[in-house]
Protein backbone atom coordinates (compact mmCIF):
# COMPACT_ATOMS: atom_id res chain seq x y z
CA UNK A 1 0.00 0.00 0.00
CA UNK A 2 1.57 3.36 -0.84
CA UNK A 3 2.87 5.05 2.04
CA UNK A 4 2.13 8.68 -0.49
CA UNK A 5 -1.82 7.72 -0.34
CA UNK A 6 -1.95 7.40 3.12
CA UNK A 7 -0.24 10.80 3.82
CA UNK A 8 -2.49 11.97 1.34
CA UNK A 9 -5.66 10.61 3.11
CA UNK A 10 -4.06 12.30 6.33
CA UNK A 11 -3.53 15.46 4.61
CA UNK A 12 -6.96 15.60 2.75
CA UNK A 13 -8.40 14.96 6.57
CA UNK A 14 -6.94 17.86 8.16
CA UNK A 15 -8.53 20.21 5.13
CA UNK A 16 -12.22 21.48 6.75
CA UNK A 17 -14.00 21.16 3.25
CA UNK A 18 -12.92 17.40 2.74
CA UNK A 19 -15.77 15.22 2.99
CA UNK A 20 -15.20 11.54 4.19
CA UNK A 21 -17.97 8.88 3.94
CA UNK A 22 -17.62 4.92 4.98
CA UNK A 23 -19.50 2.16 3.20
CA UNK A 24 -20.67 -1.28 5.15
CA UNK A 25 -22.57 -4.58 4.44
CA UNK A 26 -24.84 -5.47 5.75
CA UNK A 27 -26.20 -8.78 6.81
CA UNK A 28 -27.71 -9.68 3.30
CA UNK A 29 -24.42 -8.04 1.76
CA UNK A 30 -26.19 -4.78 0.46
CA UNK A 31 -23.75 -1.54 0.66
CA UNK A 32 -24.71 0.99 3.30
CA UNK A 33 -22.93 4.63 2.71
CA UNK A 34 -23.00 7.24 5.33
CA UNK A 35 -20.97 10.70 5.97
CA UNK A 36 -18.05 10.09 8.49
CA UNK A 37 -17.82 13.67 9.73
CA UNK A 38 -15.48 13.14 12.44
CA UNK A 39 -13.06 10.43 10.26
CA UNK A 40 -8.79 10.99 10.76
CA UNK A 41 -6.14 9.03 10.59
CA UNK A 42 -4.64 8.26 13.72
CA UNK A 43 -0.58 8.08 14.58
CA UNK A 44 -0.99 4.03 13.33
CA UNK A 45 -1.95 4.67 10.30
CA UNK A 46 -5.33 3.64 11.40
CA UNK A 47 -8.45 4.88 10.24
CA UNK A 48 -10.77 6.27 13.07
CA UNK A 49 -14.59 6.35 12.76
CA UNK A 50 -16.99 8.16 15.57
CA UNK A 51 -20.00 6.09 15.58
CA UNK A 52 -22.57 8.28 17.70
CA UNK A 53 -25.37 5.84 17.74
CA UNK A 54 -25.74 2.33 19.21
CA UNK A 55 -28.80 0.94 16.83
CA UNK A 56 -26.99 2.56 13.76
CA UNK A 57 -26.85 0.57 10.63
CA UNK A 58 -23.45 1.67 10.35
CA UNK A 59 -22.42 1.09 13.74
CA UNK A 60 -23.87 -2.78 13.39
CA UNK A 61 -22.32 -3.13 9.90
CA UNK A 62 -19.28 -2.17 11.78
CA UNK A 63 -19.61 -4.87 14.20
CA UNK A 64 -20.64 -7.39 11.59
CA UNK A 65 -17.09 -6.46 9.64
CA UNK A 66 -14.98 -7.42 13.31
CA UNK A 67 -16.79 -10.77 13.99
CA UNK A 68 -17.27 -12.05 10.30
CA UNK A 69 -13.98 -10.61 8.67
CA UNK A 70 -16.19 -8.29 5.83
CA UNK A 71 -14.30 -5.13 4.44
CA UNK A 72 -15.32 -1.76 4.64
CA UNK A 73 -14.95 1.28 2.35
CA UNK A 74 -13.73 5.09 3.40
CA UNK A 75 -14.02 7.88 0.51
CA UNK A 76 -12.41 10.82 1.07
CA UNK A 77 -13.20 13.74 -1.04
CA UNK A 78 -11.48 17.21 -0.83
CA UNK A 79 -12.39 20.52 -2.10
CA UNK A 80 -9.39 20.23 -5.25
CA UNK A 81 -12.03 17.26 -6.45
CA UNK A 82 -9.29 14.70 -5.07
CA UNK A 83 -10.91 11.36 -4.22
CA UNK A 84 -9.53 8.35 -2.69
CA UNK A 85 -10.69 5.44 -1.59
CA UNK A 86 -9.81 3.35 1.09
CA UNK A 87 -10.72 -0.54 1.37
CA UNK A 88 -9.60 -2.25 4.83
CA UNK A 89 -11.04 -4.04 8.29
CA UNK A 90 -12.35 -3.40 11.56
CA UNK A 91 -9.57 -3.15 13.57
CA UNK A 92 -11.13 -2.48 17.13
CA UNK A 93 -13.93 -0.95 18.30
CA UNK A 94 -13.33 1.19 21.38
CA UNK A 95 -15.79 1.67 24.19
CA UNK A 96 -14.18 3.05 27.17
CA UNK A 97 -10.95 4.60 28.28
CA UNK A 98 -8.81 7.40 27.99
CA UNK A 99 -9.06 8.23 24.23
CA UNK A 100 -13.08 6.76 24.05
CA UNK A 101 -13.43 9.89 26.25
CA UNK A 102 -11.19 12.18 24.74
CA UNK A 103 -13.35 11.61 21.31
CA UNK A 104 -16.50 11.56 23.33
CA UNK A 105 -15.82 15.42 24.57
CA UNK A 106 -14.61 16.35 20.86
CA UNK A 107 -18.15 15.01 19.70
CA UNK A 108 -20.38 16.97 22.32
CA UNK A 109 -18.17 20.24 21.75
CA UNK A 110 -19.25 19.83 18.07
CA UNK A 111 -22.55 18.76 18.43
CA UNK A 112 -23.95 19.33 22.05
CA UNK A 113 -25.97 16.92 23.80
CA UNK A 114 -25.07 14.08 21.59
CA UNK A 115 -23.74 10.45 22.76
CA UNK A 116 -20.72 8.41 21.02
CA UNK A 117 -21.36 5.11 20.88
CA UNK A 118 -17.90 3.87 19.55
CA UNK A 119 -14.33 4.63 18.66
CA UNK A 120 -13.99 2.92 15.43
CA UNK A 121 -10.40 1.99 13.90
CA UNK A 122 -10.14 0.30 10.69
CA UNK A 123 -7.04 -1.22 9.23
CA UNK A 124 -6.40 -0.29 5.62
CA UNK A 125 -5.50 -2.72 2.95
CA UNK A 126 -6.47 -0.79 -0.13
CA UNK A 127 -5.78 2.92 -1.25
CA UNK A 128 -7.10 4.00 -4.62
CA UNK A 129 -6.77 7.04 -6.02
CA UNK A 130 -10.00 7.59 -7.87
CA UNK A 131 -9.60 10.94 -8.51
CA UNK A 132 -11.34 11.65 -11.53
CA UNK A 133 -8.34 13.75 -13.69
CA UNK A 134 -6.00 11.25 -12.38
CA UNK A 135 -8.73 8.54 -13.12
CA UNK A 136 -9.07 10.13 -16.82
CA UNK A 137 -5.68 9.93 -17.70
CA UNK A 138 -5.12 6.41 -17.15
CA UNK A 139 -8.23 5.37 -18.62
CA UNK A 140 -7.72 6.74 -21.68
CA UNK A 141 -3.91 5.03 -22.02
CA UNK A 142 -4.98 1.95 -20.65
CA UNK A 143 -8.39 1.45 -22.25
CA UNK A 144 -8.31 3.45 -25.90
CA UNK A 145 -10.83 1.06 -26.65
CA UNK A 146 -13.42 2.52 -23.89
CA UNK A 147 -13.54 6.28 -25.70
CA UNK A 148 -16.00 7.31 -28.46
CA UNK A 149 -14.59 8.21 -31.58
CA UNK A 150 -16.10 11.89 -31.62
CA UNK A 151 -13.73 12.97 -28.79
CA UNK A 152 -10.64 11.97 -31.31
CA UNK A 153 -12.58 13.14 -34.52
CA UNK A 154 -11.39 16.02 -36.87
CA UNK A 155 -12.88 18.92 -35.62
CA UNK A 156 -14.67 20.94 -38.73
CA UNK A 157 -15.62 24.59 -38.58
CA UNK A 158 -19.23 23.66 -38.11
CA UNK A 159 -18.73 21.37 -35.36
CA UNK A 160 -20.15 22.37 -32.05
CA UNK B 1 -14.04 -16.62 9.95
CA UNK B 2 -11.91 -16.77 6.92
CA UNK B 3 -10.16 -19.91 5.87
CA UNK B 4 -6.80 -17.68 5.78
CA UNK B 5 -7.52 -16.63 9.66
CA UNK B 6 -8.55 -20.53 10.14
CA UNK B 7 -4.93 -21.16 9.03
CA UNK B 8 -2.82 -18.80 11.30
CA UNK B 9 -3.95 -21.27 14.22
CA UNK B 10 -4.81 -25.01 12.71
CA UNK B 11 -5.89 -27.12 15.36
CA UNK B 12 -6.71 -24.97 18.55
CA UNK B 13 -10.30 -25.91 19.95
CA UNK B 14 -11.36 -22.36 19.81
CA UNK B 15 -10.61 -22.34 15.84
CA UNK B 16 -11.99 -25.85 15.68
CA UNK B 17 -15.25 -24.57 17.47
CA UNK B 18 -15.28 -21.38 14.89
CA UNK B 19 -15.15 -23.81 12.14
CA UNK B 20 -18.08 -25.56 13.86
CA UNK B 21 -19.79 -22.82 14.11
CA UNK B 22 -19.66 -20.19 11.60
CA UNK B 23 -22.95 -18.14 12.65
CA UNK B 24 -21.24 -17.25 15.85
CA UNK B 25 -18.79 -14.92 15.79
CA UNK B 26 -15.07 -16.04 16.55
CA UNK B 27 -14.34 -13.32 19.45
CA UNK B 28 -17.88 -14.50 21.35
CA UNK B 29 -16.55 -18.15 20.42
CA UNK B 30 -13.47 -17.18 22.20
CA UNK B 31 -15.16 -14.99 25.65
CA UNK B 32 -17.40 -17.91 26.19
CA UNK B 33 -14.41 -20.19 26.46
CA UNK B 34 -11.80 -17.82 28.33
CA UNK B 35 -15.23 -18.05 30.88
CA UNK B 36 -15.58 -21.40 30.73
CA UNK B 37 -11.72 -22.49 31.67
CA UNK B 38 -10.38 -19.16 33.37
CA UNK B 39 -7.23 -17.33 33.03
CA UNK B 40 -3.59 -17.31 34.66
CA UNK B 41 -1.71 -14.24 34.09
CA UNK B 42 2.32 -14.44 33.37
CA UNK B 43 4.47 -12.35 35.82
CA UNK B 44 5.19 -10.10 32.72
CA UNK B 45 1.06 -9.61 32.55
CA UNK B 46 1.17 -9.13 36.04
CA UNK B 47 3.94 -6.17 35.43
CA UNK B 48 1.92 -4.67 32.60
CA UNK B 49 -0.95 -3.42 34.41
CA UNK B 50 -0.70 0.20 36.56
CA UNK B 51 -3.32 0.57 38.51
CA UNK B 52 -3.21 4.13 37.69
CA UNK B 53 -4.48 3.38 34.17
CA UNK B 54 -5.83 0.20 34.74
CA UNK B 55 -8.54 -1.99 37.13
CA UNK B 56 -7.48 -4.20 39.29
CA UNK B 57 -9.04 -6.87 41.47
CA UNK B 58 -11.38 -5.56 43.95
CA UNK B 59 -14.34 -5.46 45.23
CA UNK B 60 -15.58 -8.74 44.02
CA UNK B 61 -19.09 -10.01 45.03
CA UNK B 62 -17.64 -13.33 44.39
CA UNK B 63 -14.03 -14.96 44.91
CA UNK B 64 -11.71 -16.02 42.50
CA UNK B 65 -11.30 -19.77 41.36
CA UNK B 66 -7.89 -20.36 42.62
CA UNK B 67 -9.19 -18.92 45.47
CA UNK B 68 -6.63 -16.14 45.68
CA UNK B 69 -7.14 -12.24 46.34
CA UNK B 70 -3.96 -10.54 44.80
CA UNK B 71 -3.43 -7.55 42.56
CA UNK B 72 -4.43 -8.55 38.70
CA UNK B 73 -6.48 -7.22 36.22
CA UNK B 74 -9.92 -6.86 36.88
CA UNK B 75 -10.71 -8.68 33.76
CA UNK B 76 -10.54 -8.17 29.74
CA UNK B 77 -11.60 -6.18 26.80
CA UNK B 78 -11.63 -7.94 23.33
CA UNK B 79 -11.29 -6.00 20.08
CA UNK B 80 -15.58 -5.86 19.75
CA UNK B 81 -15.68 -3.80 22.87
CA UNK B 82 -17.17 -7.22 24.67
CA UNK B 83 -15.93 -7.78 28.22
CA UNK B 84 -14.64 -10.95 29.03
CA UNK B 85 -14.82 -11.05 32.69
CA UNK B 86 -13.19 -14.84 34.08
CA UNK B 87 -11.42 -15.29 37.13
CA UNK B 88 -7.91 -15.96 37.43
CA UNK B 89 -7.96 -19.94 37.78
CA UNK B 90 -4.96 -22.39 38.50
CA UNK B 91 -3.01 -23.51 35.68
CA UNK B 92 -3.44 -26.98 36.10
CA UNK B 93 -6.94 -26.71 35.10
CA UNK B 94 -5.55 -25.88 31.56
CA UNK B 95 -6.63 -21.75 31.75
CA UNK B 96 -6.22 -19.49 28.93
CA UNK B 97 -3.11 -17.50 29.12
CA UNK B 98 -2.62 -13.50 28.96
CA UNK B 99 1.20 -12.71 28.45
CA UNK B 100 3.28 -9.93 26.49
CA UNK B 101 3.17 -9.80 23.02
CA UNK B 102 5.34 -7.35 21.44
CA UNK B 103 4.71 -5.24 24.59
CA UNK B 104 1.19 -5.66 24.64
CA UNK B 105 -1.49 -7.96 26.60
CA UNK B 106 -2.30 -11.24 24.54
CA UNK B 107 -4.65 -14.01 24.77
CA UNK B 108 -2.54 -17.54 24.25
CA UNK B 109 -3.81 -20.84 24.06
CA UNK B 110 -1.27 -23.69 23.92
CA UNK B 111 1.47 -21.37 23.39
CA UNK B 112 -0.43 -19.76 20.17
CA UNK B 113 -1.17 -16.14 20.48
CA UNK B 114 -4.87 -16.12 19.71
CA UNK B 115 -5.92 -12.51 20.15
CA UNK B 116 -5.16 -9.03 21.71
CA UNK B 117 -6.74 -7.97 24.79
CA UNK B 118 -6.97 -4.74 26.83
CA UNK B 119 -7.45 -4.38 30.61
CA UNK B 120 -10.04 -2.76 31.55
CA UNK B 121 -9.20 0.65 32.14
CA UNK B 122 -9.43 2.69 35.86
CA UNK B 123 -12.20 4.88 36.31
CA UNK B 124 -11.19 8.73 37.49
CA UNK B 125 -12.85 7.93 41.11
CA UNK B 126 -11.03 4.85 41.76
CA UNK B 127 -8.34 7.48 43.68
CA UNK B 128 -10.30 8.83 45.78
CA UNK B 129 -11.47 8.32 48.92
CA UNK B 130 -15.41 8.80 50.53
CA UNK B 131 -16.30 11.39 53.28
CA UNK B 132 -16.02 8.54 55.66
CA UNK B 133 -12.53 7.32 54.43
CA UNK B 134 -12.98 4.15 52.85
CA UNK B 135 -11.76 4.21 49.52
CA UNK B 136 -14.43 4.95 47.00
CA UNK B 137 -13.54 1.91 44.71
CA UNK B 138 -14.61 -0.11 48.00
CA UNK B 139 -18.25 1.40 48.09
CA UNK B 140 -18.71 1.70 43.94
CA UNK B 141 -17.00 -0.58 41.84
CA UNK B 142 -17.11 -0.13 37.76
CA UNK B 143 -16.70 -2.43 34.39
CA UNK B 144 -16.07 -0.30 31.11
CA UNK B 145 -19.73 0.92 30.93
CA UNK B 146 -21.20 0.10 34.60
CA UNK B 147 -21.10 1.31 37.50
CA UNK B 148 -21.61 -1.37 40.47
CA UNK B 149 -23.41 -1.27 43.64
CA UNK B 150 -23.04 -4.18 46.03
CA UNK B 151 -24.53 -2.66 49.02
CA UNK B 152 -25.01 -5.88 51.38
CA UNK B 153 -22.18 -8.60 51.13
CA UNK B 154 -24.41 -11.32 52.91
CA UNK B 155 -26.85 -13.35 51.74
CA UNK B 156 -29.31 -14.60 54.54
CA UNK B 157 -30.07 -18.25 52.76
CA UNK B 158 -26.85 -18.86 54.92
CA UNK B 159 -28.42 -18.11 58.02
CA UNK B 160 -29.75 -21.77 57.94
CA UNK B 161 -27.01 -23.30 55.61
CA UNK B 162 -28.99 -22.95 52.72
CA UNK B 163 -26.92 -20.69 50.44
CA UNK B 164 -26.60 -22.16 46.78
CA UNK B 165 -24.67 -24.65 45.80
CA UNK B 166 -22.06 -22.51 43.39
CA UNK B 167 -22.29 -19.60 45.75
CA UNK B 168 -19.20 -18.03 48.05
CA UNK B 169 -20.96 -14.40 48.78
CA UNK B 170 -20.55 -15.53 52.59
CA UNK B 171 -16.90 -16.56 52.17
CA UNK B 172 -16.10 -14.04 50.29
CA UNK B 173 -17.22 -11.22 52.26
CA UNK B 174 -14.96 -12.87 55.36
CA UNK B 175 -12.00 -12.20 52.81
CA UNK B 176 -13.08 -8.91 51.62
CA UNK B 177 -13.73 -7.47 55.30
CA UNK B 178 -9.92 -8.66 56.22
CA UNK B 179 -7.63 -8.82 53.93
CA UNK B 180 -10.09 -5.51 51.58
CA UNK B 181 -11.77 -3.75 54.21
CA UNK B 182 -14.47 -3.73 52.53
CA UNK B 183 -17.75 -2.79 54.08
CA UNK B 184 -20.12 -5.27 55.04
CA UNK B 185 -23.40 -3.10 54.80
CA UNK B 186 -23.36 0.36 52.34
CA UNK B 187 -24.07 3.36 53.83
CA UNK B 188 -26.90 4.75 51.21
CA UNK B 189 -26.15 8.63 51.30
CA UNK B 190 -22.31 7.62 50.98
CA UNK B 191 -23.31 5.24 47.86
CA UNK B 192 -24.95 8.05 46.40
CA UNK B 193 -22.01 10.73 47.12
CA UNK B 194 -19.49 8.19 45.36
CA UNK B 195 -21.73 7.61 41.82
CA UNK B 196 -21.94 11.78 41.43
CA UNK B 197 -18.01 11.06 41.97
CA UNK B 198 -17.74 9.01 38.99
CA UNK B 199 -20.50 10.73 36.70
CA UNK B 200 -18.04 13.76 36.90
CA UNK B 201 -15.99 11.47 34.61
CA UNK B 202 -17.27 12.16 30.86
CA UNK B 203 -18.51 9.14 28.33
CA UNK B 204 -17.85 6.63 30.80
CA UNK B 205 -20.55 4.94 32.44
CA UNK B 206 -24.14 3.96 30.99
CA UNK B 207 -26.14 2.54 33.51
CA UNK B 208 -26.28 1.88 36.98
CA UNK B 209 -25.73 -1.77 38.48
CA UNK B 210 -26.86 -2.97 41.96
CA UNK B 211 -27.11 -6.37 43.54
CA UNK B 212 -26.87 -8.02 47.07
CA UNK B 213 -27.20 -11.14 48.89
CA UNK B 214 -30.80 -11.97 49.13
CA UNK B 215 -32.59 -10.42 53.03
CA UNK B 216 -34.90 -12.55 54.05
CA UNK B 217 -36.19 -9.82 56.92
CA UNK B 218 -39.24 -7.37 57.15
CA UNK B 219 -43.31 -7.37 57.67
CA UNK B 220 -43.45 -9.31 54.74
CA UNK B 221 -40.03 -11.37 53.82
CA UNK B 222 -37.71 -9.76 51.76
CA UNK B 223 -39.33 -6.14 52.68
CA UNK B 224 -36.14 -5.41 54.66
CA UNK B 225 -33.83 -5.88 51.04
CA UNK B 226 -36.57 -4.26 49.55
CA UNK B 227 -36.46 -0.90 51.75
CA UNK B 228 -32.73 -1.09 51.22
CA UNK B 229 -32.77 -1.03 47.92
CA UNK B 230 -34.88 2.14 47.58
CA UNK B 231 -33.09 4.35 50.02
CA UNK B 232 -29.91 3.29 47.80
CA UNK B 233 -31.36 4.04 44.45
CA UNK B 234 -32.97 7.43 45.71
CA UNK B 235 -29.68 8.43 46.79
CA UNK B 236 -28.54 7.36 43.29
CA UNK B 237 -31.13 9.22 41.84
CA UNK B 238 -30.39 12.62 43.31
CA UNK B 239 -27.32 12.55 40.61
CA UNK B 240 -29.80 12.99 38.02
CA UNK B 241 -32.14 15.35 35.84
CA UNK B 242 -34.22 12.29 35.17
CA UNK B 243 -36.84 10.78 37.32
CA UNK B 244 -35.63 7.60 35.55
CA UNK B 245 -32.03 6.84 35.00
CA UNK B 246 -30.69 3.38 33.06
CA UNK B 247 -30.06 1.07 35.87
CA UNK B 248 -30.56 -2.68 36.93
CA UNK B 249 -31.07 -4.73 39.52
CA UNK B 250 -30.83 -8.17 40.53
CA UNK B 251 -32.55 -8.80 43.65
CA UNK B 252 -34.21 -11.68 44.81
CA UNK B 253 -37.97 -12.11 43.44
CA UNK B 254 -40.44 -9.86 44.71
CA UNK B 255 -43.71 -10.05 45.11
CA UNK B 256 -45.71 -7.58 43.02
CA UNK B 257 -46.08 -5.13 45.37
CA UNK B 258 -42.88 -4.88 46.39
CA UNK B 259 -41.83 -4.37 42.66
CA UNK B 260 -44.70 -1.96 42.45
CA UNK B 261 -42.59 -0.03 44.99
CA UNK B 262 -39.19 -0.33 43.61
CA UNK B 263 -40.56 0.69 40.34
CA UNK B 264 -42.71 3.89 41.46
CA UNK B 265 -40.54 5.21 44.48
CA UNK B 266 -37.11 5.01 42.39
CA UNK B 267 -35.47 5.36 38.65
CA UNK B 268 -35.20 2.12 38.49
CA UNK B 269 -35.56 1.19 34.78
CA UNK B 270 -34.95 -2.47 34.80
CA UNK B 271 -35.25 -6.11 36.89
CA UNK B 272 -33.53 -8.74 37.17
CA UNK B 273 -33.94 -12.00 39.19
CA UNK B 274 -32.03 -14.81 38.96
CA UNK B 275 -33.47 -18.63 38.93
CA UNK B 276 -29.97 -20.16 38.57
CA UNK B 277 -31.60 -23.22 36.72
CA UNK B 278 -34.58 -24.04 34.94
CA UNK B 279 -35.79 -27.07 36.51
CA UNK B 280 -37.69 -27.66 39.54
CA UNK B 281 -35.73 -30.49 41.09
CA UNK B 282 -31.95 -28.81 40.06
CA UNK B 283 -33.61 -25.58 41.56
CA UNK B 284 -34.92 -27.21 44.67
CA UNK B 285 -31.35 -29.16 45.07
CA UNK B 286 -29.36 -26.41 43.76
CA UNK B 287 -30.56 -23.25 45.56
CA UNK B 288 -32.11 -24.32 48.75
CA UNK B 289 -32.47 -20.82 50.17
CA UNK B 290 -34.20 -20.02 46.91
CA UNK B 291 -36.76 -22.85 47.40
CA UNK B 292 -37.45 -22.50 51.19
CA UNK B 293 -38.36 -18.81 50.63
CA UNK B 294 -40.26 -18.30 47.51
CA UNK B 295 -40.13 -22.00 45.38
CA UNK B 296 -39.41 -22.26 42.02
CA UNK B 297 -43.22 -21.86 40.52
CA UNK B 298 -43.57 -18.51 42.06
CA UNK B 299 -40.23 -17.58 41.59
CA UNK B 300 -41.16 -17.73 37.82
CA UNK B 301 -44.99 -16.27 38.15
CA UNK B 302 -43.02 -12.83 39.91
CA UNK B 303 -40.83 -12.45 37.09
CA UNK B 304 -43.75 -12.63 34.34
CA UNK B 305 -45.48 -9.93 36.94
CA UNK B 306 -42.64 -7.74 36.96
CA UNK B 307 -42.92 -7.81 33.10
CA UNK B 308 -46.36 -5.64 33.87
CA UNK B 309 -44.01 -2.81 35.80
CA UNK B 310 -40.93 -2.93 34.27
CA UNK B 311 -42.39 -4.09 30.33
CA UNK B 312 -41.37 -6.80 27.75
CA UNK B 313 -37.22 -6.58 27.67
CA UNK B 314 -36.76 -4.61 30.74
CA UNK B 315 -36.85 -7.87 32.76
CA UNK B 316 -34.78 -11.43 33.24
CA UNK B 317 -33.21 -14.17 34.71
CA UNK B 318 -29.71 -15.41 35.04
CA UNK B 319 -28.23 -18.84 34.79
CA UNK B 320 -25.68 -20.18 36.16
CA UNK B 321 -25.05 -22.34 33.12
CA UNK B 322 -23.54 -25.77 34.21
CA UNK B 323 -24.75 -26.43 37.56
CA UNK B 324 -27.24 -28.18 35.66
CA UNK B 325 -25.13 -31.16 34.54
CA UNK B 326 -22.79 -31.03 37.96
CA UNK B 327 -23.39 -33.68 40.52
CA UNK B 328 -25.11 -37.20 40.41
CA UNK B 329 -28.47 -35.58 39.79
CA UNK B 330 -27.98 -33.50 37.00
CA UNK B 331 -28.99 -34.05 33.52
CA UNK B 332 -27.55 -37.27 31.90
CA UNK B 333 -26.32 -35.63 28.80
CA UNK B 334 -25.70 -31.78 27.31
CA UNK B 335 -28.27 -32.59 24.39
CA UNK B 336 -31.18 -33.45 26.84
CA UNK B 337 -29.76 -30.16 29.20
CA UNK B 338 -30.25 -27.80 26.36
CA UNK B 339 -33.80 -29.56 25.12
CA UNK B 340 -35.03 -29.01 28.53
CA UNK B 341 -33.55 -25.68 29.67
CA UNK B 342 -34.31 -24.24 26.19
CA UNK B 343 -38.18 -25.10 26.47
CA UNK B 344 -38.59 -23.62 29.87
CA UNK B 345 -36.61 -20.48 29.01
CA UNK B 346 -39.26 -20.26 25.59
CA UNK B 347 -42.20 -20.28 27.98
CA UNK B 348 -40.68 -17.24 30.16
CA UNK B 349 -39.78 -16.08 26.62
CA UNK B 350 -43.14 -15.81 25.38
CA UNK B 351 -44.52 -13.82 28.97
CA UNK B 352 -41.84 -11.33 28.22
CA UNK B 353 -39.00 -12.51 30.18
CA UNK B 354 -35.72 -12.98 28.42
CA UNK B 355 -32.99 -15.51 30.04
CA UNK B 356 -29.43 -14.99 29.84
CA UNK B 357 -26.38 -17.30 30.80
CA UNK B 358 -23.40 -16.72 32.60
CA UNK B 359 -20.79 -19.27 32.15
CA UNK B 360 -20.58 -21.41 35.67
CA UNK B 361 -16.75 -20.79 37.21
CA UNK B 362 -16.74 -23.66 39.93
CA UNK B 363 -15.46 -22.02 42.65
CA UNK B 364 -13.57 -23.50 45.54
CA UNK B 365 -15.05 -22.61 48.21
CA UNK B 366 -18.54 -23.86 47.41
CA UNK B 367 -20.35 -27.26 47.28
CA UNK B 368 -20.60 -27.42 43.48
CA UNK B 369 -16.76 -26.42 43.82
CA UNK B 370 -15.38 -30.13 42.84
CA UNK B 371 -17.33 -30.75 39.22
CA UNK B 372 -16.43 -29.63 35.81
CA UNK B 373 -18.33 -26.89 33.88
CA UNK B 374 -20.07 -27.77 30.53
CA UNK B 375 -18.05 -27.95 26.91
CA UNK B 376 -17.88 -25.32 25.14
CA UNK B 377 -20.09 -26.82 22.72
CA UNK B 378 -22.59 -27.08 25.33
CA UNK B 379 -22.59 -23.19 25.65
CA UNK B 380 -22.73 -21.99 22.53
CA UNK B 381 -25.35 -24.07 21.69
CA UNK B 382 -27.16 -22.80 24.72
CA UNK B 383 -25.69 -18.88 23.67
CA UNK B 384 -27.62 -19.66 20.40
CA UNK B 385 -30.74 -20.86 21.52
CA UNK B 386 -31.19 -18.24 24.23
CA UNK B 387 -30.42 -15.49 21.60
CA UNK B 388 -32.96 -17.16 19.00
CA UNK B 389 -35.87 -17.09 21.45
CA UNK B 390 -35.43 -13.39 21.73
CA UNK B 391 -35.03 -12.51 18.01
CA UNK B 392 -38.48 -15.20 17.74
CA UNK B 393 -40.33 -13.50 20.58
CA UNK B 394 -39.10 -9.87 20.09
CA UNK B 395 -37.73 -9.10 23.38
CA UNK B 396 -34.84 -6.45 23.37
CA UNK B 397 -32.05 -6.96 25.63
CA UNK B 398 -30.04 -3.58 26.40
CA UNK B 399 -30.65 -3.55 30.13
CA UNK B 400 -28.14 -6.98 30.04
CA UNK B 401 -25.90 -6.10 27.02
CA UNK B 402 -22.53 -5.79 26.66
CA UNK B 403 -22.75 -2.34 27.72
CA UNK B 404 -24.22 -2.51 30.61
CA UNK B 405 -23.08 -6.06 31.92
CA UNK B 406 -20.41 -7.47 29.76
CA UNK B 407 -21.34 -11.48 31.71
CA UNK B 408 -23.57 -12.93 28.66
CA UNK B 409 -22.02 -14.33 25.58
CA UNK B 410 -26.08 -14.85 24.38
CA UNK B 411 -26.66 -11.18 24.71
CA UNK B 412 -23.66 -10.40 23.04
CA UNK B 413 -24.82 -11.91 20.06
CA UNK B 414 -28.35 -9.47 20.30
CA UNK B 415 -25.77 -6.65 19.45
CA UNK B 416 -27.23 -7.55 15.74
CA UNK B 417 -31.12 -8.02 16.99
CA UNK B 418 -33.38 -6.77 14.23
CA UNK B 419 -34.57 -3.55 15.06
CA UNK B 420 -38.25 -4.75 15.59
CA UNK B 421 -39.45 -0.26 15.63
CA UNK B 422 -38.26 0.43 12.11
Amino acid sequence: MSEDLRNAIGSLLKEPATVASIATLDENGAPVSVPSPFLRLDADGRLVHLELLETSATHRNLLRSIWFERPVSVTVAGSDNRVLVTTGRTYKALVSGPLFSEYYREVRARLGDADLAAVWLIEPEQIRDETYAVRKEREEALHPFHLHLDRLAVRHADTP
Amino acid sequence: MTLALARKFPGTPLEDAVRRYPDVPRLIILKTDVQRRGVHYTEEAVSYLDPEKHQTTGTHIFGARDGVIALRPESLLLRDGTSIITTPTPLEENPYVVDLRDGRPWLFDAGVALEEVDYWPAPAFYGKDSSSGVPMKNIVSARPQRLNIFPYRYCTFWNNGKGCAFCDIVTQLKKGSKELKIPARLDPVEVGAVIGEALKEEGRFSTVFLTSGSIIGGSRPFDDEIDYYIAILKEVGKNFRTPKFPSQLIGTAFEKEQLKRLYAETGLTSYTSDIEVLNEELFNQHCPGKAEWIGYREWKKRLVDAVEIFGPGRVNTGLVAGIELAGPHGFRSEDEALERTLAEAEDLARQGVSTVLIVWSPRPDTALGAYKNASLDYYIRLARGLHALRVKYRLPIEHDSYRNCGNHPDTDLSRLLPLWEE
